[in-house]
Formats: C-alpha cells, sequence, structure tokens
C-alpha cells in the first residue's frame, strides 16, 4: 500500500527526450522508446515475453520453443533478476541467500584472450540450481557486518559490509583463495543507447579523466574489442552480454556460447545434457531478445528546474562526481530508431574502468579490470530505484541501501569526491542528494 | 561441448568464505550447512513464486525451495509418471490437472481447517471434496478498463457480459485468443455457462463481431493500458497488477462472473512429506496467503481471513452479493478447454471479418425503427444463424465427447470441417434474410 501512495506521488509526466519513456510508473524500465514501426514494436513485445519467461526443462508439449533450462543454473528467467528491468534485490540486513546476484569464479592466470579462466571445478559462475538429478553447485549467503559513517557536520551514515560464504558445495571444497566476483543485477533499461556511443568518445573521455577502456574478447569476430557491458565493462556487445547470462544465469545455450554448463567433474550435469541442441536459444529468440533490451527506454528526468536540483548538480560537478559519471554522450547511428542519431543523451558514465579503492575491490582479474577496478555505472534512472517493486540496492554487490551509503563507499580514484561528500554541510549534502533523485 | 574445463574433483558438502569478500575484510570460517531442497512443480510467475521461496527460506532455516516452472500438459505428464519427476509439490491453476492426479492416485491426502479455509465460495466449490487438493487462490474474469479512453469515447462501463455485444462498443473490445492466451478457454466458458450454451456462443460472436482478437504481445490488458482499446477481457489480476502500478486501468466483474481457483497439492511420492507439508500449510496460512495480495502479483486469496486490512480499491470475492458470481460447475469446465479453443477458432478466429460484417447489419436493421412483426421474425432467425454453435448443450457437458477434444493435435478434422461447413450454411442463409429486410452485408 505505500508503494501505491508513492506511485500517485511519481505519476507526473515531464518533458522528455526523445529516447526516454515519460510515463513514471510501475512500468517505467519496461516501455520502449517512443515511435518503433510496428516490426519493431512487435519484436520487442516478443523480446520481452522471452525476458519474461521462465524456462523449462525440456522435452515440452507445452512450449518447445522455451525449454534448455540448466543442467546447472541461478534462476530460471531473466526478470528474475532483473526485477521489473531494475535492480536486483541484494539480501536485506538479516542476510540470506543471494538470488538476484551472481558469483563469478576463476582461478588465478588468463586465458588466451586475456580474459578471467573459469575454476576448474565450479566453472565461470556459481550455479546454485541443477535440475532434477543433478546437484546445484551450492549457495552463496550473505551476511553483514555494520558500521557507521560520520560526516562532518556529525550526522551517521548507517553502513554495511557484505560477507559471503559458500553453503552446500556439492563438487567439493574451494579454496577460500579462488578469485571470486559477486554481481547484483543492474538495470536493463537504456543499453541499447550505451551501445551506439561511438568508441572514439569514450576513448576521449579515457583521455581527459583517467578512466581506462577494458578490452575483451569478442567471440562473434574472433577479435578483442572494447568493453562496455558489465560491471567491469567485460563484454563487448549487447548481444554477448546477452548471450552470456542466458548461458551462465539460466543455462541456456545460444550460438555464441554453444554446449552446456558443466565441467567434466559435475558428471550429472553432463549425463543430463546429453542430446541438448548446440543452440537452446535460436537466433530468432536472442535477435527479439537483443531488440527487446536495444529500445528499453531509460525513464525521463524529473524536477529538473527545480532550484535545489539545480543547486545539486552544480555541487555534483564541483566535488567531481562528473569526472566519471559524465552527464552527456552522444549517439552514433542507432540503427532500431534512426532518427536519433546524433542525439546527446544523458546516462551519467564514462563507460570506463576506475579504480574504486580496497573497500569495493573484488580481488579478482576480468580482462584489463582490475581487482579494484570498477565501470562506472550510469545513474539514469536512479531516483526511480526502490519506487516501483525493484531494489534500491546500489553497488557492485548490492550493498548500499540508499545513495549516500553508495557515494561514501567510493575510494581509490573516488576518494577526492567522497571525501568531499564527506564534507558537504547538511543544506549542500540535500541538494546534491536532490539532484541525484531527480536522475 | 562442456564450457567449464576440470583440475579435478573432489565431492565433500562443506562450506567455505571466499576470497572475493576477503578484500572486505571476510573471515574464511568453514560453515557446515545441510540443506533441504523441496522441488515444487509450479505455473505461478517468478513474480510471485520468488516471494514464497524468500519468505519460507527466511522462517525455516535449512530448506530450500527449488520451482520447476511446467505448465499444464508438462506437469501432468511429470506428476503422471511413477517417480513423479521427484516433486514433492503440485502449485498450479489447472482446473483440469489436479482431479486427473487425484483419480491417478498422485496425490496425498491434505488435512485443512474449514473454519479458515471454507474451500468453497458461496455455492461454488473450490478445494477437493476429497481433500487431496486445496483452494490456494481465486481469479475473476471481467473487462479491464481504460477509463480516460472510455470517456473520451462517450462510453460508459458494461455491468454484464451482454452489455459487451451493444453496437457502441464494437471497434472498443479486444479479446484472447482462445488457443493462445493460456487464461482464456476458462474466460468463455464462464460466459458460456453464465448464459448458457448456444445464447452464450451467440453472445460471444456477436462480441467477437465488434473486437479484436489477440494473441501476444501486451495481450488485451497491455492493449487496455496503453490506450490502444478502452476495454479488454481478461483474468483480473494482471488488470489488477497493472493498476497497482499506477496505470490508467480499471477492472470490471460483469454480473454473474466467476472465481476460479488455483491449488496446491502434496504429491503421492514425496519422500520429504513433512518439510511439503509445511510448504503448503506456509502457503495457505494467513501471512503466506496476504503474499499474493502484493503489487505485483494483486490476487485473492482462497482464505477469508487473508482480507483483513486490505486495501479498499481491492475486491473481497467473499464479501461480494450472490448476484456478483454463479456456481461454475468445475467438472464441466475442467473438461472443456479442448472444446471451447476448437469452436473459438472456427466460429471467431477463422471468419473475423465475416462475423463483423453480419452483425453490424443485424444491429443496422434493428437500429430501424418501428419494426413490423416479420422483419422481428426475420431478425431473429438472423441472429440465430450468424451466432450458431454447431455442438449441442449436451454434447458440451458429455465427458465421452469432451475426451475427442483433449488433445488439440488430436481433434478429428473431419469433424472441424463439419462445423466449418453448418457454420458456412447458416452464415449464408443469415445473408439472405438480412437481404429481405434490406441490410445485406
Amino acid at each position: 500500500m505505500k508503494r501505491a501512495v508513492a506511485l500517485v506521488s511519481l505519476l507526473v509526466l515531464t518533458a522528455a527526450a526523445p529516447f526516454e519513456n515519460a510515463k513514471l510508473d510501475g512500468e517505467a524500465f519496461s516501455r520502449p522508446m517512443p515511435g518503433l514501426d510496428a516490426a519493431r514494436s512487435k519484436s520487442f513485445y516478443a523480446g520481452s515475453g522471452l525476458f519474461r519467461q521462465a524456462w523449462m526443462i525440456g522435452p515440452s508439449r507445452d512450449h518447445p520453443d522455451v525449454v534448455g533450462l540448466g543442467p546447472l543454473y541461478n534462476r530460471l528467467s531473466c526478470v528474475a533478476c532483473h526485477v521489473k528491468n531494475g535492480r536486483g534485490a541484494a539480501p536485506g540486513d538479516e542476510g540470506g541467500v543471494a538470488r538476484a546476484m551472481v558469483l563469478r569464479l576463476s582461478k588465478p592466470g588468463a586465458d588466451v584472450h586475456g580474459g578471467p579462466l573459469p575454476h576448474p571445478v565450479y566453472g565461470a559462475q556459481l550455479n546454485p540450481e541443477g535440475v532434477p538429478g543433478v546437484p546445484g553447485e551450492g549457495r552463496a549467503v550473505v551476511r553483514y557486518e555494520f558500521f557507521e559513517s560520520k560526516l562532518a557536520d556529525g550526522t551517521a551514515v548507517a553502513m554495511r559490509r557484505p560477507r559471503i560464504t559458500l553453503e552446500d558445495l556439492a563438487y567439493g571444497p574451494l579454496e577460500p583463495t579462488t578469485p571470486s566476483s559477486p554481481r547484483n543485477a543492474p538495470p536493463a533499461f537504456g543499453l541499447g543507447l550505451l551501445e551506439a556511443v561511438p568508441e572514439s568518445q569514450i576513448l576521449a573521455l579515457a583521455a581527459k579523466n583517467g578512466g581506462r577502456a577494458n578490452y575483451v574478447f569478442d567471440i562473434e569476430s574472433g577479435a578483442i574489442k572494447l568493453g562496455r557491458f558489465g560491471l567491469k565493462a567485460n563484454q563487448p556487445s549487447l548481444k554477448q552480454q546477452i548471450a552470456n547470462a542466458f548461458a551462465e544465469d539460466i543455462g541456456i545455450s545460444s550460438s555464441l556460447f554453444p554446449g552446456e554448463n558443466c565441467t567434466p567433474a559435475e558428471v550429472a550435469c553432463l549425463e543430463a545434457a546429453k542430446g541438448a541442441p548446440r543452440a537452446e536459444l535460436t537466433e530468432a529468440q536472442l535477435a527479439e531478445v537483443l531488440d527487446y533490451i536495444r529500445v528499453l527506454a531509460p525513464p525521463a528526468r524529473r524536477e529538473k528546474g527545480y532550484a535545489r536540483v539545480k543547486q545539486g548538480e552544480a555541487l555534483f560537478e564541483a566535488i567531481g562526481c562528473a569526472a566519471c559519471h559524465r552527464e552527456t554522450l552522444t549517439l552514433g547511428a542507432f540503427f532500431p530508431l534512426p532518427a536519433l542519431g546524433g542525439t546527446p543523451i544523458h546516462p551519467y558514465t564514462d563507460l570506463l574502468l576506475h579504480d574504486m579503492g580496497k573497500g569495493l575491490a573484488d580481488g579478482r582479474m576480468d580482462f584489463l579490470a582490475g581487482p579494484r577496478d570498477w565501470r562506472t555505472p550510469p545513474l539514469w534512472g536512479l531516483g526511480l530505484a526502490g519506487k516501483f517493486g525493484d531494489a534500491a540496492n546500489f553497488l557492485h554487490d548490492g550493498r548500499a541501501r540508499d545513495v549516500s551509503e553508495a557515494i561514501l563507499w567510493h575510494g581509490g580514484e573516488a576518494q577526492a569526491a567522497a571525501e568531499a561528500f564527506h564534507a558537504l554541510g547538511a543544506a549542500n549534502r540535500e541538494a546534491l542528494l536532490a539532484f541525484l533523485n531527480s536522475l | 561441448m562442456a564450457r567449464k574445463p576440470l583440475d579435478r574433483a573432489n565431492p565433500s558438502r562443506r562450506s567455505v568464505l571466499l576470497g572475493a569478500v576477503a578484500a572486505t575484510g571476510a573471515l574464511a570460517r568453514p560453515v557446515l550447512a545441510q540443506t533441504a531442497t523441496l522441488q515444487v512443480v509450479t505455473s505461478f510467475p517468478e513474480e510471485l513464486t520468488t516471494r514464497y521461496e524468500q519468505e519460507f527460506e527466511k522462517t525455516h532455516a535449512g530448506a530450500h525451495v527449488q520451482f520447476v516452472w511446467k505448465q499444464s500438459r508438462d506437469a501432468l505428464e511429470q506428476l503422471s509418471r511413477a517417480d513423479q519427476g521427484g516433486a514433492d509439490v503440485y502449485w498450479a491453476a489447472s482446473l483440469g490437472n489436479f482431479p486427473i492426479l487425484r483419480d491417478r492416485g498422485a496425490l496425498r491426502a491434505l488435512e485443512v481447517d474449514r473454519a479458515v479455509l471454507p474451500g468453497k465460495l458461496g455455492a461454488q466449490q473450490l478445494s477437493d471434496p476429497s481433500g487431496f487438493f486445496e483452494a490456494y487462490d481465486i481469479a475473476g474474469y471481467g473487462v479491464a478498463i481504460n477509463p480516460a479512453l472510455l470517456a473520451q469515447r462517450g462510453l460508459k462501463a458494461p455491468r454484464a457480459w451482454r452489455d459487451l455485444a451493444a453496437p457502441g462498443y464494437a471497434g472498443q473490445i479486444v479479446m484472447p485468443l482462445a488457443g493462445k492466451v493460456g487464461f482464456s478457454p476458462a474466460l468463455y466458458d464462464i460466459i458460456l455457462q453464465s448464459e448458457g450454451w448456444e445464447e452464450g456462443w451467440a453472445l460471444l460472436s456477436e462480441i467477437g463481431g465488434g473486437s479484436e482478437l489477440l494473441a501476444q504481445g501486451g495481450g488485451p490488458v497491455g492493449a487496455v493500458k496503453e490506450g490502444q482499446a478502452p476495454l479488454g477481457l481478461t483474468i483480473d489480476f494482471l488488470a489488477l497488477q497493472a493498476r497497482a502500478n499506477g496505470l490508467p486501468i480499471d477492472f470490471v466483474y460483469p454480473e454473474r462472473t466467476a472465481f476460479l481457483p488455483g491449488h496446491v497439492a502434496i504429491t503421492a511420492t514425496t519422500r520429504q512429506f513433512e518439510l511439503a507439508k509445511t510448504f503448503v500449510d506456509f502457503a495457505l496460512s494467513r501471512a503466506g496467503q496476504r503474499l499474493m495480495m502484493e503489487t505485483d502479483s494483486s490476487r485473492h486469496p482462497a482464505r477469508p481471513d487473508a482480507y483483513e486490512g486490505k486495501p479498499a480499491a481491492n475486491v473481497d470475492p467473499f464479501a461480494l452479493p450472490p448476484s456478483a458470481s454463479f456456481a461454475y460447475d468445475t467438472e464441466v469446465g475442467r473438461r472443456r478447454p479442448g472444446l471451447v479453443v476448437a469452436l473459438f477458432e472456427v466460429m471467431l478466429n477463422e471468419r473475423p471479418a465475416k462475423i463483423a460484417v453480419l452483425w453490424r447489419a443485424i444491429h443496422t436493421a434493428e437500429a430501424k425503427k418501428p419494426l413490423g412483426g416479420e422483419a422481428l421474425t426475420t431478425l431473429k432467425e438472423a441472429r440465430r444463424l450468424v451466432g450458431l454453435v454447431p455442438v449441442s448443450a449436451r454434447d458440451a457437458s458429455d465427458p465421452t465427447f469432451l475426451e475427442r477434444f483433449a488433445k488439440r493435435d488430436a481433434i478429428d478434422p473431419g469433424l472441424i470441417q463439419r462445423w466449418r461447413a453448418e457454420i458456412d450454411a447458416a452464415q449464408t442463409q443469415a445473408q439472405d434474410l438480412l437481404a429481405r429486410v434490406g441490410t445485406a452485408p
């Protein structure tokens, strides 16, 4: 009921940019950009259905087109983690099983393309679930340590630090030194626009703000390319990002990730996978999901003209946040909606890697992304997080329960900005938060 | 091809805290865990099942709920096998499957407290009288409305199924395709049972003549909420979810609609009876039942006390006047989907333009005043012919006849062809009659 009241207060139509969704209701993150033609609209809804689809263990008489779950997997559908296309929920303060979060695993070293080496027994990602007869690999259980961060004016900000325990490991022990990286599901909207930002623009930003590009393996071309998707910019294209998530999270193979996700140690998994097609997700289905994600519109900004928001925007620039969270990028060609080519967009990211300090480090290499590096996450839609049923959990593992907590975890290259936030008086801090809430 | 390489295998089930969090000061203290996994076969959406998983596991340490998602035929196949695929609980909205599984000895008897779980809605039976499956939720059927669009077009909300056939609503309604949208056979059978078999099909034909049939995309609710049509026939929770999420949509339960149950049951072969029972008890508890009322599910509990303190806008089916719904015959209804789908295909989906023209011609003729006795008789006959259903009411309630449509891919094509010919002939005859009253299409 509280949410319903909150919704009423948000149902304000704002002047939206041509790529934004102006209807700020429970589908704020689920609408296409305006102006799709009939064919793209049809593909959008088909992709939406696949994104929401709970995948099944085959064979199926009811839905023979959506079978192939697992044998090992995390969840049944995309939307289970990308809740309403927004952020996934991290476990609450009482702790619990990580459901909307995956745990990437590897062993020291790099593969021939410079990418992480999958763990020899558990593979590239912990899959807690197995189809009947196949033991799930184990469960990542999050517990928190709580502490306070005192701001310069004496205000206390509640903080929590996650600790992840692996329970029910079914295929043998994992060394505590196993490189691993928790990744909470990020929002799914606006990604098509980020894909259309020219590479030269991103590299030009790197020259200005010290950010670094990740260069990763592009399966389709067999070449090393600029990474721009994923929390460590470890995927070169939206198509590969989507196909990888299908493969690792749901156990659905595709042309880019053929075959099943079993290691030779996982005998029951291999047995269950016998006879499975090389690509359970057809090219047409992959194209539909891609079409869907490409045109999912970011929500429109609110309260842009308010004095306090403008003050906060100036502070965002002044204390250094905007150096990495770049307000504006400009689209190159955007083929789903050609008229948008050349349009400025406002994602508040540079798509580059930055050292975020020890406090956020995962200790794991991911192509050129070091253990302390994270890609600057886009901030569009930030103020709507948690308003429509998605989660308001921020940072790569969802540890931050509000924006202040998230800012205070910033270290490394962002240390100075975090310290400046720390030193802001209450009025300026509120103005900065009002600005972030308007995104 | 295996994507994961192997270095070694050393099975164990101990727990460990990883280096990923060592950087944030984690402890590397192994923890023993013994988690019992409960397999629940379900067709409910993940928005709903995930909430039950979260809340159940929160309060039942050491239990893990694993959902295996299967729709009707697939679930029936798995749960009819000797080992039932390892399933412990079946939890779904499937009027047809639960009685079949009960009769096959695939379910265990449940014990429920009838003081809080009546198992009935008015005169309508919701739960299995012999106690093998229990009503979990009840879903109503009716009309999703875009109030602004309706007002803009000068129309009022319908109050009864029959209102939807009024000429003023022509072109304003979207209907789900019976063979493509899962809830629609039940929706149409509610209209058929509410209005009567022949009268119901005539009404569906007349409504269909002024409607667009939708298969995919956002379905009727999607079309209504996005302003493509002011009215859409649907199951209630899809519209109620949209309304709860702030979308400009409302929902009307027409007079004499029905609320149909989803059920929960424990499998006969479960090896974790106590855990299965605990899960079922949780799903049927007041707290468990209230989970389905959350914004993104917006469903109706089968337990009356779960409605206490509900938002005013939410309907409590147990508090509605008796005239709001009728006692839907689930024994007939559970066997009818195949027949309803087959008839809908031939009567509506194969000929949308034709029935649109015929019903428009009838409405035009009926609008001419005054109508003489002969014209009235002629139009009455034209109505009968345009809405003619080529299956008798008796056959439509006969389990042996209905069994012929149980497998949709095994329906006799000759029979369908005979229906088609009968409908064609009737509609040609109707066309001639309409020519006599001067409104030949």
